[in-house]
């Protein structure tokens, strides 16, 4: 009966403690791997707009995964994550407490298909 | 090597970068076409996005401080769903990309075209031969930016692509069949000799719409500005069939007095 109380308990925490954390951004690259576009390892990034962000590769797009404390949060960051854009074509969304930031600086993707394909794949 | 040459050295390295890449981003929302500096073609991104090109004016409208394509896609070589229209009509921009404040325009193309989004459904938009024609009631807005929005037309003029075959009559209360808000044809603006126009008969098979000013001297008496418009040259206005307008200038002989015109 312990253990049960114990582990409702924790179940209970990891939903109420940080909605928006791994279990967002988890939820994003597994959206994009059921579509057979795997990022490559994503690696822990420092950028001004957020704290909790990592970065890589996704089908040779610049790839920028942030995770918010609120949907409300990811959403008013998009502007800011645009300046990770740089001088590209590119674009920065929120995807419930995930904010996606997607650069084509190697020019990959001139009809934008593969970001407008990941965008939509993504969950709210 | 002396260190302020060393510091010198340093700091172009570090503004490099910024230097390179001092492309200016320019927001979008939709679908829209590449300029021909950047291959042509289409970006397919349907939401908000950045690229570092600007585009015309007379193609897009600003939402929310993006820019918004309000053209025809398949003239670029959009090969995605498409829906076809006959004319003026509303565009509500905010259904289109899906986002909660309301924010409407219009479209200018003359004639039939295509665009990658259906209108909502509703009583303003009546479904004829697989096309939409606008029966609304548009708002004096549409009828005040119509002479600067109707340059969108010279922009599809030589473009050759497969535009939506409409061959069915358009739906009673079309804007297009509307005396009050008869487009102007695309003339030359000019004052000077008052000139006579002749309307070809119809060919068998022609379709003369109702628009077409007799003489060609008019002033549009819409609501919008009114403007005196004389064409200085045939003019071939094409919709499902040809209908081709005559221009004759009259000139008064005053025996070598040469006193201008009358």
């Amino acid at each position: 009966m312990h253990k049960l109380i114990l582990v409702l308990a924790l179940a209970s925490c990891s939903k109420t403690g940080d909605p928006g954390k791994a279990s967002g951004r988890d939820a994003v690259v597994e959206a994009w791997k059921a579509a057979k576009l795997a990022p490559s390892t994503l690696s822990a990034a420092t950028v001004t707009f957020a704290k909790d962000c990592q970065s890589g590769t996704i089908e040779n797009l610049d790839l920028l995964l942030c995770s918010f404390a609120s949907p409300a949060d990811a959403k008013a960051a998009e502007d800011q994550g645009l300046t990770w854009v740089g001088a590209a074509t590119g674009a920065a969304q929120a995807h419930g407490a995930v904010l996606i930031v997607l650069a084509d600086r190697r020019k990959a993707d001139p009809s934008g298909r593969t970001i407008n394909r990941l965008l939509k794949l993504a969950p709210n | 090597m002396p260190r302020s040459v060393l510091v010198v050295l340093a700091v172009l390295c570090l503004a490099a970068p910024a230097l390179a890449g001092s492309g200016k981003q320019v927001r979008y929302v939709g679908i829209h076409p590449l300029p021909k500096s950047e291959g042509g073609g289409i970006c397919y991104i349907e939401g908000p996005h950045v690229h570092i090109f600007d585009v015309d004016k007379v193609q897009y409208r600003d939402h929310r401080g993006a820019k918004y394509f309000v053209g025809d896609p398949v003239a670029y070589g959009y090969d995605g769903p498409r829906y076809a229209y006959k004319g003026h009509h509303p565009i509500h921009v905010d259904v289109v990309v899906g986002d909660d404040q309301p924010d409407d325009t219009f479209c200018y193309i003359t004639g039939p075209h295509y665009h990658y989004f259906a209108p909502p459904e509703g009583p303003e938009f009546k479904v004829s031969g697989d096309a939409y024609f606008y029966v609304g009631e548009p708002p004096r807005a549409y009828v005040d930016a119509r002479p600067a929005m109707m340059k969108i037309n010279a922009v599809y003029q030589p473009i050759v692509y497969d535009r939506p075959v409409i061959t069915v009559d358009a739906p009673v209360g079309w804007i297009g069949a509307r005396a009050e808000f008869m487009a102007p044809s695309a003339g030359v603006v000019v004052e000077g000799p008052a000139a006579a126009a002749v309307v070809a008969p119809p060919r068998a098979g022609v379709t003369v719409q109702g628009y077409i000013p007799m003489p060609s001297l008019h002033v549009d008496i819409g609501i919008g500005a009114p403007a005196v418009i004389v064409h200085d040259q045939p003019a071939v206005i094409v919709h499902e069939r040809p209908v081709i307008i005559e221009e004759r200038v009259r000139v008064k002989h005053d025996n070598g007095r040469h006193r201008g015109h009358y």
